[in-house]
């Protein structure tokens, strides 16, 4: 039969034409002999130009190891990483936050860490951080950084309103008049309104004694704890004393997007490790302060490992990876290129060797962590998972409140239970 | 969102050429038919390949993970209608995003046809440079879906953007757009509106399919310009609004890259560019309630398959067909 010639042919071209495709994705990893490993994170530019230049270190003393980063803002990073993971394609090596630690662990993605415990030694990290890594008695993930709360404001503006710096165990109450002064003297908005972050509240509410989540997992402030905050933001608000909605409701996590990287406002809340993004708007008077406590001088904010490091269970490569993240945490060249970018070190060694040499705003991260060393309260246990949805719910009811669309006790009372749908066992 | 995109396309499946190529038609003697239609699914096997593997199995498997409980980590546990149920009583928030969308869709839509319209007029009766101002016209439509027009709009319309500068320079100090509850809707459905190209462009080669001599007839009638618009021009052209409102409607629906780069995901201020998608991302990615975005994902197919059926129904009284006899009974004559 003539015909089946033809249509044999037609269909031999049409799998050569497939397999053609499928000849483009093929894996690059497997040429020469090399290793390829991955490894992700979430960060700015600034901590992407340190990572590759340390990641070329390691790649020119282990030139078998080829290693392929890729980095993105931390809420992106976060999907896609529990996108991959949940695919079975989880990277080999993977910064974690210490939110997503059990749920990792638990679900199997993460390499348990002794069974490189050689190549990967932690002897010399303090047991209070390495606690965050671990679930179930076995060790899923190291801390990479150790960070805490802060208030960054431009040191400038400060001294100009007459104010003296902020020691630990400035309350509340210290800090509204300061923020007051601030106001007056400068005519900007003193703050950025710490209402929309959970993170503040947090670090408020701990000052009273309370935490967030009790050792359920469970919400463990009422309704009238977050009625209090808020009320307290909104009256500093509504005087103009902190950033107005218009301005807050824009704040994404990144620091260009908040009032003070906009040059609104000339403090805000932050992170330590992250502050160093406004020194490209405030330059040299970049400075942080601790966070205020509460009435009795009772701290709030609390040290933790600013992120984590892991290792995927099914890497092809676990030994490698381990050598790739001792490199990163323990070796002399890989911390010093670090700096303290992620953190101040938490090898105890490297942490010595580094923060001597810091200078301007490292020195600043180092010296506050200095001062707070010894007077603060045992950090809370890693929050549960529902946390992270809370988390975005915080600011977005936050905005009901500032933009005067619900009193702060409606508002209180809605995320109330909405974070005890979210917290449901 | 996937199942709603594919039902917009699947309109164009079931037209598949017999055999093509294979020998002239009408030859000395023809081939019988089944193996005609066994070379046309050889030819056809990448796109049904595409079909199956891309978008079937990936909607059944979202249609069974809406009856779970699904975190993306742990095995889906079967809840039965509980993510529907919670959908219609429990979530105010889900709400707020269904009547964010009604109103986009109400404001974008009309707005943006209207403009391809006029500026569809506008072309066609232009003498000179037709071409360039058409590819002018259209090239926001290929900017437009991307994320970095997306962020320069954020820009333009941020307090002291150049929307405020130029506002303030003429004395009106309202500050941005996308920061206050109330305008920052209206900023994200000036940038559909903005994307007008795609419609125009199909307005342009309805306009002109219609006969020269009606309009010559309706000017010895006595007809002026307005005239001839309201009585030759919008009848006979009927068919494709019908067509561009039906397109657009399902594509508002389904906004997505405007809002969630202008409002950094979140859907504010105070919730007001919160659209349904942005509301089912959140709920999937941000809350890993895979489950319950995927119930919202059936929902919103739903929601389009009847609100496409209440605009087909509604056309049998404004959509007129030239060449029909009976009076438009169905959408498919073009």
């Amino acid at each position: 039969m003539p015909g089946t010639r033809t249509r044999v042919s037609c269909a031999a071209t049409a799998l050569a034409l497939c397999a053609a495709l499928a000849g483009c994705g093929g894996d690059a990893g497997a040429a020469g002999g090399k290793v390829t490993l991955r490894f992700t994170w979430w960060g700015n530019a600034d901590r992407a130009a340190l990572t590759d230049k340390a990641v070329a270190a390691f790649e020119k003393t282990h030139p078998d190891i080829d290693i392929q980063t890729s980095y993105a803002p931390y809420e992106s990073y976060k999907q896609k990483l529990a996108t991959q993971a949940a695919g079975g394609d989880a990277p080999d090596v993977m910064q974690l936050d210490y939110r997503q630690i059990s749920q990792y662990a638990g679900s199997g993605v993460l390499r348990d860490l002794s069974t490189v415990r050689r190549t990967l030694p932690t002897g010399a990290m303090p047991h209070s951080l390495l606690k965050s890594g671990r679930v179930g008695g076995k060790q899923y993930a190291l801390p990479m950084g150790v960070g805490t709360q802060a208030m960054a404001y431009d040191r400038k503006a400060w001294r100009e309103a007459g104010l003296k710096e902020p020691k630990p165990g400035w309350t509340w109450d210290d800090w509204e008049s300061a923020v007051r002064r601030l106001k007056k003297a400068n005519g900007v908005y003193g703050m950025t309104d710490p209402g929309s972050f959970e993170d503040w509240f947090e670090v408020w509410l701990r000052g009273r004694g309370k935490e967030l989540y009790d050792a359920k997992g469970q919400a463990a402030f009422t309704a009238g704890d977050l009625d209090r905050f808020w009320s307290y933001a909104t009256k500093l608000r509504k005087e103009g004393l902190v950033s107005p909605a218009t301005s807050t409701t824009q704040m994404d996590g990144s620091v260009e997007n908040a009032p003070m990287g906009r040059k609104q406002a000339v403090a805000e809340f932050n992170w330590d490790a992250p502050s160093a993004g406004y020194e490209a708007m405030v330059g040299k008077n970049l400075a942080l302060a601790p966070m205020p406590s509460g009435a009795d001088g009772t701290p709030g904010q609390y040290f933790k490992p600013a992120m984590l490091v892991g290792i995927a269970a099914n890497s092809e490569h676990p030994r490698e990876s381990a050598q790739f993240i001792d490199f990163l945490l323990n070796s002399r060249e890989g911390t010093k290129i670090l700096g303290v970018d992620r953190g101040l070190p938490v090898n105890a060694t490297a942490r010595a060797r580094v923060v001597p040499k810091l200078t301007g705003f490292q020195k600043e991260m180092a010296d506050l962590q200095k001062k707070l060393t010894g007077r603060l309260k045992e950090p809370p246990a890693a929050p549960p998972r529902g946390d992270n949805a809370l988390q975005s719910v915080f600011g977005r009811d936050y905005d009901q409140v500032a933009f005067e669309r619900a009193t702060p006790r409606q508002v209180a009372e809605d995320f109330l239970t909405e974070a005890r749908a979210e917290l449901r066992p | 969102m996937s199942p709603a995109m594919s039902a917009a396309t699947a309109t164009g499946t079931r037209a598949a050429p017999p055999g093509p190529g294979l020998e002239p038609p009408g030859g000395p003697r023809r081939r019988p038919k089944r193996e005609r239609e066994g070379a046309a699914w050889v030819f056809l096997s990448p796109w049904v390949l595409g079909a199956v593997v891309l978008t079937l199995l990936p909607m059944a498997v979202s249609l069974y993970l809406s009856f779970t409980d699904y975190n993306l980590f742990d095995p889906p546990s079967w809840v039965g209608l509980r993510n529907y149920r919670q959908m219609f009583t429990e979530d105010p928030r889900l709400l707020r995003s269904v009547l964010n969308t009604l109103l986009y869709v109400v404001i974008a839509v009309p707005l943006q046809l209207a403009f391809a319209l006029a500026v569809a007029v506008a072309l066609k009766s232009m003498r000179r440079g037709k071409g360039f101002y058409r590819s002018a016209f259209y090239a926001p439509s290929l900017l437009g879906a991307s994320m970095s027009i997306a962020l320069v709009w954020r820009a333009l319309f941020n307090d002291g953007g150049t929307v405020d500068s130029v506002l303030s320079g003429l004395g009106v100090h309202m500050g941005g757009w996308i920061n206050q509850p109330g305008w920052a809707l209206l900023s994200v459905a000036l940038l559909t509106v903005w994307q007008f190209g795609a419609p125009m462009v199909i307005f342009l080669a309805g306009l002109q399919q219609i006969p020269q001599e009606l309009y010559e007839a309706a000017a010895v009638d006595g007809a002026g310009r307005w005239r001839q618009f309201a009585s030759v021009t919008m009848p006979m052209l009927s068919p494709v609004v019908f067509f561009n409102l039906v397109l657009q409607t399902i594509q508002a629906f389904q906004v997505f890259t405007p809002a969630f780069a202008v409002s950094g995901g979140r859907g504010g201020p105070a919730d007001s560019t919160l659209f349904y998608t942005l509301y089912l991302y959140d709920r999937g990615f941000t809350a890993s309630h895979m489950g319950y975005a995927s119930a919202m994902a059936w929902m919103l197919l739903l929601a389009i398959a009847v609100v496409t059926a209440v605009l087909f129904r509604t056309s049998r009284a404004w959509v007129f067909y030239a060449n029909d006899t009976s009076n438009g009974t169905s959408g498919e004559g073009r």
